[in-house]
């Protein structure tokens, strides 16, 4: 188990610039998930905390060493690679053994480690086979596997997950969840999928365009995303957004859409302000098409069994999609009514930014 | 609108029309033929009848000559003609082979022929050796992150272009009594050196230009071997822990070996067949210090005033049996290969 700290790191491949000031404290024992779309700098962040990659200025310390100049090997780290990078022509055994023969440990210690770490992720009767041999699911194993008989400070994981199929991608998804709170192990895992990330960390850190767009507990950035970027990010489906503009209503202020005055939740705003309201789908509520703030027509119907997805267009054009509960009958084409809870309602100012709530 | 869609397709179409006229004429002549064959022998005759052409070339130029290649080698005199040769069943063979010790060429009744195995199998033994490791270490260097890679890629490639004899002749132009490495060293105060006529360094520089001359094939050969190697087993190799030559040893290797393997083998029947660049080079000499086989067949039968046609085509055939050989084993080998990457 080790303390991770990251102070104003940076990374440049010549004039491009692809990771910003990046500050980050990752605590003992922490599931840390670094998610965000491709090119955001997730893996780069987690190379360079490896040390495959050198940090073009900042501080990266580990149980407060600084270790910017410390080589990837003396770290005390191990990495879960996408592919794997499994020796193809070396025995599972012996991929497991390669990294412990390295520090010269006493062969039966590196034996007993070996098969502890194979019991642990059932790859026992697969010691022998070359990694050819083995399904995805098996080689993501015997990749975990390599990184756990080093016992390292920090787990780091590449997209561990991205080459199983969906069904196995859920197992294995719960075995590492499992396996963390086991080897109370310190992990990073980057990602591109918010379900993952939802589900396995203890904190994600979302990063947009090599910064950090918010740090904070899967639910945390639920209820409370720090923007428009990290409230899209995160949840599935993806938040819907209207654009509005404040107006003076009875009580308070209010937005006008679509005719109809909609209440805001209390929000310290003048009168007059370019806003954006977010809803995520499963807090707008369907009604008859007289009574919503918002008409939707229906562009596709997702019948899941236990709710299902509505996705419509506004009259204004825009994309939203709510979800009803149960078995709903809706037919494409139809036009239906969309109420927004003001509680629900997550307000963004023109830049983006949430706007706090009163 | 659609006039000038029509206009434009029109255009096109046209260039189109006579950028294929070629091709259209050629598959209007083929086509009454082609259709009469097609009748003739049926869909599932046509490879054959597509192969036949370079079945009829390669049997007018290899299989018939290797054919009457071992009858010559059945048969004795110095007539060209096969009818007015005489049949001496396995004498030339026997000829050839007869040895009190095969280590001393001069105790051979062919010595000149034993003589040229004795330098064919030095010079195989040693080209093939530096030539593999050199190959290997260019390769290694090749593939690193450097400036200009492609450049440098190109200089060591760029021997393997030249016709064997161009390289026997810019070479002996370097080499010989007045040629330009002479010429450098006495601008040193160095002493002139017969380079091409002393036996060793006759030798040693007939191993350096052949090698000068296909490094660069088999270099590429390798440096494709070694960038098919993922870079994150040397990413995984770099967080386990693992030191650069054990990298080397334990994870390049292995995964080289292939290509490695391929290497070998072919650099082996190349040097087995070595003749244009070293006759250009030293012409055999001095003596016969790098008369090699090939050269020695030559000789025999062709240049010889005595043209021993028979004893010729006997040694002939012995190199062509090693020759398959090393051939068998190298498909072997990529067969395993291929079966290996099957599973």
């Amino acid at each position: 188990m080790s303390h991770l700290v990251l102070r104003q790191v940076t990374k440049e491949y010549g004039a491009v610039r692809v990771l910003h000031c990046i500050d980050l404290e990752v605590g003992n024992g922490e599931f840390v998930v670094f998610v965000g779309p491709s090119g955001c700098g997730k893996s780069t962040l987690l190379r360079t905390i490896a040390g495959l990659e050198r940090a073009s200025s900042g501080e990266i310390r580990l149980d407060d060493r600084l270790v910017n100049d410390v080589s990837a090997a003396d770290r005390g780290l191990a990495m879960v690679f996408q592919s794997y990078a499994l020796y193809p022509h070396m025995s599972v055994r012996q991929n497991l053994a390669f990294g412990l023969e390295n520090s010269r440990m006493p062969r039966d210690e590196i034996d007993r480690r070996v098969t502890e770490a194979a019991k642990m992720l059932l790859i026992e009767p697969l010691l022998n086979r070359k990694p050819r041999q083995l399904s995805g699911g098996q080689r993501q194993r015997v990749a975990i596997g390599r990184a756990i008989v080093r016992r390292p400070g920090i787990f780091l994981l590449d997209e561990p997950l991205s080459n199983l199929d969906a069904e196995l991608r859920v197992v294995m998804r719960a075995e590492l969840a499992a396996l963390h709170k086991r080897l109370s192990a310190t992990m990073i895992y980057v990602t591109h999928d918010q379900t993952e990330a939802m589900t396995l960390a203890d904190r994600i850190v979302v990063l947009r365009d090599g910064r950090i767009e918010q740090v904070g507990t899967p639910l945390d950035l639920y209820n409370n995303p720090a923007n428009r970027f990290v409230a899209g990010f995160i949840g599935s489906p993806r938040m819907n957004f209207i654009e509005a503009e404040t107006i003076p209503i009875a009580g308070g202020v209010g937005v006008q859409v679509n005719g109809k005055q909609q209440r805001l939740p209390h929000l310290d705003l003048a009168p007059g302000s370019k806003i954006v309201l977010g809803i995520r789908p499963h807090s707008a509520t369907v009604t008859e098409i007289d009574q919503g703030t918002i008409p939707l027509e229906l562009t596709l119907v997702e019948q899941l069994g236990a709710e299902t997805i509505l996705h419509g267009k506004t009259d204004r054009g825009e994309i939203f999609t709510v979800s009803a509960p149960g078995q709903g009958r809706f037919s494409m084409g139809e036009r239906i009514g969309i109420a927004l809870p003001p509680e629900d309602l997550h307000v963004f100012n023109a830049e983006g930014q949430a706007l706090p709530r009163g | 609108m659609s006039t000038i869609t029509g206009e434009r397709g029109g255009q096109a179409s046209s260039l189109s029309s006579m950028l294929t006229l070629p091709f259209r004429f050629l598959m209007g002549v083929l086509n009454a033929p082609m259709s009469f064959l097609q009748r003739r022998f049926g869909i599932g005759g046509m490879g054959a009848v597509f192969l036949a052409p370079n079945m009829l070339i390669f049997s007018v130029f290899v299989l018939i000559p290797v054919a009457i290649n071992f009858a010559y080698s059945l048969t004795g005199g110095t007539a060209i003609f096969f009818d007015d040769r005489h049949f001496v069943g396995l004498g030339q063979y026997q000829t050839l082979l007869t040895c009190s010790d095969y280590t001393t060429p001069s105790t051979c009744l062919q010595d000149a022929f034993w003589q040229s195995v004795h330098n064919t199998a030095f010079f195989v033994i040693a080209q093939v050796t530096v030539l593999v490791l050199v190959s290997l270490g260019t390769a290694l260097v090749l593939n690193r992150e450097m400036r200009a890679r492609g450049f440098w890629r190109g200089v060591f490639f760029f021997p393997v272009l030249l016709s064997p004899v161009v390289v026997g002749l810019i070479w002996k132009w370097i080499l010989q009594r007045d040629g330009l490495l002479n010429a450098i060293l006495m601008d040193f105060g160095f002493e002139r050196t017969l380079w091409l006529a002393e036996r060793s360094w006759a030798m040693f520089w007939a191993i350096f230009v052949s090698i000068w001359a296909h490094l660069g094939f088999y270099a590429l050969i390798l440096l494709a071997g070694l960038q098919a190697i993922p870079r994150d087993l040397y990413e995984a190799a770099m967080m386990d822990g693992t030191g650069r030559m054990r990298t080397f040893w334990r994870i390049t290797l292995p995964l080289l070996w292939p290509n490695l393997l391929v290497v070998i083998i072919l650099a082996l029947i190349k040097a087995v067949q070595i003749f244009d660049e070293a006759f250009v080079l030293t012409g055999g000499g001095p003596g016969t210090s790098t008369m090699f086989i090939t050269q020695y067949i030559y000789e025999t039968g062709f240049a010889h005033v005595l043209r021993n046609l028979g004893l010729a085509s006997a040694a002939s055939i012995l190199m062509g049996i090693v020759l398959v050989g090393l051939t068998a084993l190298q498909l072997g080998v990529s067969n395993r290969r291929a079966r290996k990457e099957a599973v």
